[in-house]
């Protein structure tokens, strides 16, 4: 990075003099982003494929525990790290929630263990389904491989792609900057893969496919075809890697380097290192270097203005009276009553309704589908499995929608952006620009919650899950057994005369009361769910919503403040006396030059060549 | 309970498939004599039915993609007959019934059937399709006079959850007896043996949608997991078999599984195939390779591509070494250099030695024990569930008295209501113990048919061993039935338990031979 941080340090020096604090503010933001070049990369997919082999093989060290039997329940977080160590972190007791998720953060509480008896913890033999309630867990390692960003998220294997641990995975998809989709090269990609993978393209800018396990099975190489096609049927350009986690391990440990490019990993820790770093790389120099051309801009109008009101000063009228037009013009887009203001406002008002619509809608559908499985049969007798199927359904409608509202809030962040731009056309310079890429960026970054951490609507659904759960279970429990020891004594003395009849009668009745609680049941848990969803996604929006008036809002006031500087500064400059001028345009023009040069370092870096930017070869 | 019925608990089989017989042979003079088409075909069903109950027990193999089925059916088969491949290849359900001479009949969903030649190539039947795709075809009939078939027709499916929702949605409506019109809402086979990798969320769904179609209440009277392509569980480590018969331990205590299936056994089933198939000169190559030092040998099997790679050194040449891997996967190769490093094997002895590890031996074992020995009691079971539902649908004269003897014959053979005992036991809702809930279900067949297998006895034991350990348990039931604190449907479980003990313990001689 240290050409970015070379030209941040020249922006610095040019704006320290302007005494523009907002800009300097720009720019401490940019360096601060800069500072810290997390690059996440989750890895996912079913379970028993290899994951937390691919980690450890990654690292070249024991660190994801791995077994016969399903074994990761915790996220593991690897990072770079001057020393290894392992920490777990408790997920909150509770969840005081006040939409900011500013309390989920502050409660984690951090426990440091030995690296050796992190298994204990993270697999589902020492820590079956998450017992202990831990968030996730953190591993640093001194691996140059790391060193520059690369953190790697080992997540428990999903079955069937579809349950909770999926919809938890789905939350967790954009805010990383890559995915690595794990499968191994025993079969093709399934349908549930294939649609996972879909929903990932659409969350995650860069996925990649990893094939795992090529030493074990002889048709890896036409597995791997097969995938390919499937890919290309599915539409997706995504880089399919055939690895053996095995043979690197191996190759490790007897120092084999022919192993070791047998093994597959060169590929893939090049790609990790020149696509999904290289490019995180890109990223972060493409918005610093926006970020200074734009406050150079902002700076050079200025002293632009004033140095041709220093040079012409019959001129100067008309370019002043023009500065000023554009400034009325720029007041008003500040203003609340501004066009856009009125589209971010209706839009996400808009939105709000059409989400919840469209999760009210989808859980409708789960919930007649789940009456109707009720009354097919006793909910006394099938309810663990209606009970998984149910969360199933619920899960996946939830990511659905989680989905769906992504793509049409970036949308509306476009919308807002042209809206602006338009707005701000008549008569300003080219400065204004609704970059609809950086407000894409921006409503990406809202979601840089902690991957790993289970976001609130996660939260909620498997807290739900609990007391829905325990309250029929207890429910179905003592109807089965009060109406046991009832009926007892009855059909002790009754049961000659009765028969079975009663018996059966009573049975049908319980049934019946059983399928009317499951029902009930079902429709409680599914209003629960729309509410604390839709509280979830409105949130969300709202936070949407402020950082993007924020970031508009910022940039007219930076925009008014850098036309007012012009205008005021034209002004004395026309005032300005014979002898002042020469020495003040000489002045003028070196601070012109000073500024011109850094922009042209900037845009100079903006074009260079996008790969191997900030990694060492 | 009168003492007639004594003879029918000794032997269900026989004595419920004739009461069942005389039962549907009423069923269809009543239906005919009703008016209006759907009487009709209810007559069509019920003679069906009657057909069916002399035909060999159908089992299919199910499970989701590349879980192994038409592996799994070439090792039952003892021939190499299904195509098996490392894409999806089972894309048309296929019956195999045993014949003596061999045939192939392909039913298009419409048009007339044709007959294709029985021409078997290097990867199984080759099958003429006229060039039709496969959502055209219904089913093809293999007939063979393969071993396996002798006493069971076997029937592969295409993966439940194929790329082609086509084929997977006929494969579903297939095993859940939803087939439409033909099927009639009866079931078309008789028990299933499920295949999967991992228990993912989806195989508990489709598990339990094979039960909502048959028994009413959800659980599915023959049904058996297999933990198919075991050997990758550790993957292919020479201690893989050990790892995966943990795995399918606990599966078998798996809340969600327990009620749907009646047992889990690994079987890795590339390994059966090669051990019934074995070749004289694969073992050459095998003792060739064994003969070599341990380190080029360890340097071999490090990876498939190292094991099939090119080299002068050594005895055997690379297509050889790829063939092999074709035939035994890398875990099957490491076990046979193992077994014939440490003891120079005759083939016959190795290919045994292959089979019993391969888990094949058990699944049989299994598949005598729990469902080929109860066949009589499942059919009729399913005769009678299918009249019923019959019943419900077309109410005809006299239909009362029909689905009274119907509701009479569900509850009076014992060995239905054993099945329905160890379903219940399956499913949470009786007040015992862990233990004693396993003592039942070994006590009602579980595991095995034979009054050994039920008592926990060594197969040789004599008589009065027997004996003795029937009436021990007897008593133990007894008490627990009378525990002052058991509810109604412990009680009746407890009495039907003791039952079953009375009936092992009078005629030892009767019941120990001859019920297969």
């Amino acid at each position: 990075m240290e050409p970015l941080a070379d030209l941040l340090d020249r922006a610095v020096e040019v704006t320290a003099d302007s005494g523009r604090p907002d800009l300097m503010a720009r720019l401490e933001a940019a360096r601060r982003r800069l500072r810290d070049p997390h690059v996440r990369v989750l890895v996912v997919g079913e379970f028993k494929q290899g994951k937390s082999q691919l980690v450890n093989a990654l690292v070249n060290a024991p660190v994801c525990p791995v077994d016969d039997d399903v074994a990761t329940s915790v996220p593991t977080v690897v990072a770079h790290g001057d020393v290894p160590s392992a920490t777990l972190v408790l997920a909150p007791p509770d969840l005081p929630d006040d939409g900011s998720g500013a309390a989920a953060t502050a409660s984690a509480t951090r426990v440091p263990v030995p690296l050796e008896s992190l298994a204990e913890h993270v697999s589902e033999l020492g820590n079956p389904g998450n017992a202990r309630r831990l968030s996730h867990a953190e591993v640093t390692l001194p691996r140059s491989l790391l060193a520059d960003g690369l953190v790697l998220v080992d997540t428990p294997g999903v079955g069937g792609l579809g349950s909770t641990h999926a919809a938890n995975t789905m939350a967790a998809l954009p805010t990383a900057d890559a995915v690595l989709l794990v499968s191994d090269a025993a079969q093709e990609y399934s349908e549930p893969e294939l649609e996972f993978l879909d929903h990932a393209m659409r969350l995650c800018p860069t996925v990649a496919c990893v094939l795992t396990k090529t030493d074990l099975y002889p048709q890896w190489r036409q597995v791997a075809d097969l995938d390919r096609g499937h890919l290309e049927a599915a539409g997706a350009r995504v880089r399919l890697m055939p690895v053996s986690s095995a043979l690197r391990l191996h190759a490790a440990r007897t120092r084999d380097a022919d192993l070791h490019g047998e093994s597959g990993f060169p590929e893939l820790v090049s790609y990790l290192r020149e696509d999904v770093v290289g490019r995180a790389g890109t990223l972060a120099r493409r918005s610093t270097t926006h970020d200074v051309l734009a406050v150079t801009d902002h700076l050079a109008m200025s002293a632009r203005a004033e140095l041709s009101a220093l040079e012409d000063p019959a001129g100067s009228a008309a370019m002043i009276e023009e500065l000023v037009a554009a400034r009325e013009t720029t007041g008003e887009l500040r203003r609340r009553s501004a066009r856009w203001q009125q589209t971010l406002g209706d839009g996400v008002t808009d939105l709000a309704a059409d989400v919840e619509y469209d999760l009210r809608d989808r859980l409708r559908k789960i919930t007649r589908e789940a009456e109707e499985a009720v009354d097919t049969a006793d909910p006394g007798v099938v309810w663990d499995e209606f009970d998984g199927w149910l969360v199933q359904r619920i899960a996946s409608a939830v990511a659905a929608n989680f989905v769906w509202a992504h793509e049409r809030a970036q949308w509306l962040a476009g919308q807002v952006a042209q809206h602006f731009d338009r707005d701000g056309t008549v008569a300003l310079p080219e400065l204004l620009r609704g970059d609809s890429d950086e407000v894409l960026e921006l409503v990406a970054r809202l979601e840089r919650v902690e991957v790993e951490r289970v976001g609130p609507t996660q939260k909620t659904l498997i807290a739900l899950r609990g007391s829905y759960g325990g309250i029929l279970m207890f429910g179905m429990v003592t109807a089965v057994t009060l109406g046991m020891s009832i009926i007892n004594p009855f059909s002790v003395g009754i049961g000659v005369i009765m028969g079975g009849k009663a018996y059966r009668d009573d049975h049908r009745a319980r049934v019946k009361r059983r399928q009317a609680e499951a029902k009930a049941a079902v429709r409680r848990h599914v209003d629960e769910v729309i509410f604390q969803v839709s509280k979830d996604s409105k949130d969300r929006l709202r936070t949407m919503q402020r950082v993007l008036r924020d970031h508009f809002t910022t940039t007219a006031d930076e925009l008014y403040r850098s036309l007012d500087d012009s205008v005021r500064t034209a002004r004395e400059a026309a005032k300005a006396g014979e002898a002042d001028r020469a020495e003040r345009a000489a002045h003028v023009r070196a601070t012109v030059a000073r500024i011109e040069g850094v922009r042209a370092a900037a845009a100079r870096l903006v074009d260079a060549p996008a790969t191997r930017v900030g990694v060492p070869a | 309970m009168s003492g007639a019925d004594e003879p029918a608990q000794q032997s269900p089989g026989p004595r419920a498939v004739v009461e069942v017989r005389h039962l549907l042979d009423r069923a269809v003079a009543a239906y005919a004599a009703a008016p209006g088409a759907g009487a009709a075909e209810a007559v069509g069903t019920l003679e069906r039915r009657l057909a069916g109950l002399d035909a060999p027990l159908r089992v299919a193999l199910a499970g989701k993609l590349k879980a192994g089925k038409s592996t799994l059916l070439n090792a039952l088969l003892g021939v190499e007959l299904a195509a098996s491949d490392h894409a999806e290849c089972t894309r048309v359900l296929t019956w195999y019934r045993w014949t003596r001479t061999p045939s192939v009949t392909v039913h298009p969903v419409d048009g007339a059937p044709w007959s294709s030649p029985p021409r078997r190539g290097p990867g199984g039947l080759e099958i003429d399709l006229r060039g039709r795709p496969a959502p055209q075809i219904d089913r093809i009939e293999v007939g063979w006079p393969a071993p396996g078939l002798r006493r069971t027709t076997l029937v592969d499916t295409p993966g439940l959850d194929s790329l082609s929702r086509d084929v997977s949605e006929r494969t579903r409506a297939f095993l859940t007896g939803d087939d439409g019109e033909p099927a009639d809402g009866e079931p078309v086979v008789d028990a299933v043996v499920y295949l999967l990798r991992h228990l993912h969320a989806t195989d508990v769904r489709f598990l339990e949608s094979f039960g909502a179609g048959r028994g009413a209440r959800g659980a599915a009277p023959g049904t058996v997991a297999v933990l198919s392509r075991a050997d990758e569980v550790g993957v292919g480590r020479i201690d893989a078999m050990i790892a995966s018969g943990r795995v399918a331990e606990r599966y078998r205590g798996e809340a969600s599984l327990r009620p749907l299936v009646q047992t889990v056994v690994p079987v890795a089933g590339l390994l059966a195939v090669t051990g019934q198939t074995l070749r004289e000169d694969e073992v050459a190559d095998l003792r060739a390779l064994a003969r070599l030092d341990r380190t080029v040998t360890d340097g071999l099997l490090l990876s498939v591509d190292r094991f099939r790679r090119p080299s002068l050194d050594l005895p055997v040449p690379a297509a050889a070494r790829a063939a092999l891997l074709s035939r035994f996967g890398l875990f099957g190769v490491r076990l046979a250099l193992t077994l014939l490093r440490t003891q120079d094997l005759p083939a016959p002895v190795l290919a045994g030695e292959l089979e019993r590890r391969s888990g094949l031996t058990e699944l049989r074992r299994v598949l005598d024990a729990q469902l080929t020995a109860r066949r009589d009691v499942l059919r009729a079971q399913g005769a009678v569930l299918a009249l019923t539902r019959l019943l419900d649908e077309h109410p005809v004269p006299g239909g009362r008295e029909l689905a009274a003897e119907c509701e009479r014959l569900t509850l009076a053979g014992h060995g239905v209501r054993e099945l329905e005992l160890l379903r219940a036991l399956r499913t949470p809702g009786l007040a015992l113990p862990a233990d004693a809930l396993a003592a039942a279900e070994r006590l009602l067949g579980a595991q095995g048919d034979r009054p050994t297998d039920r008592l926990a006895l060594p197969p040789d034991a004599e008589p009065d061993r027997v004996a003795e350990a029937a009436r021990r348990a007897r008593e133990e039931w007894l008490e627990r039935g009378r525990h002052p604190l058991a509810d109604r449907e412990t009680r009746r479980a407890c009495r039907l338990v003791v039952r079953t003990c009375e009936a092992l313990l009078e005629p030892v001689s009767v019941a120990a031979p001859g019920r297969a």
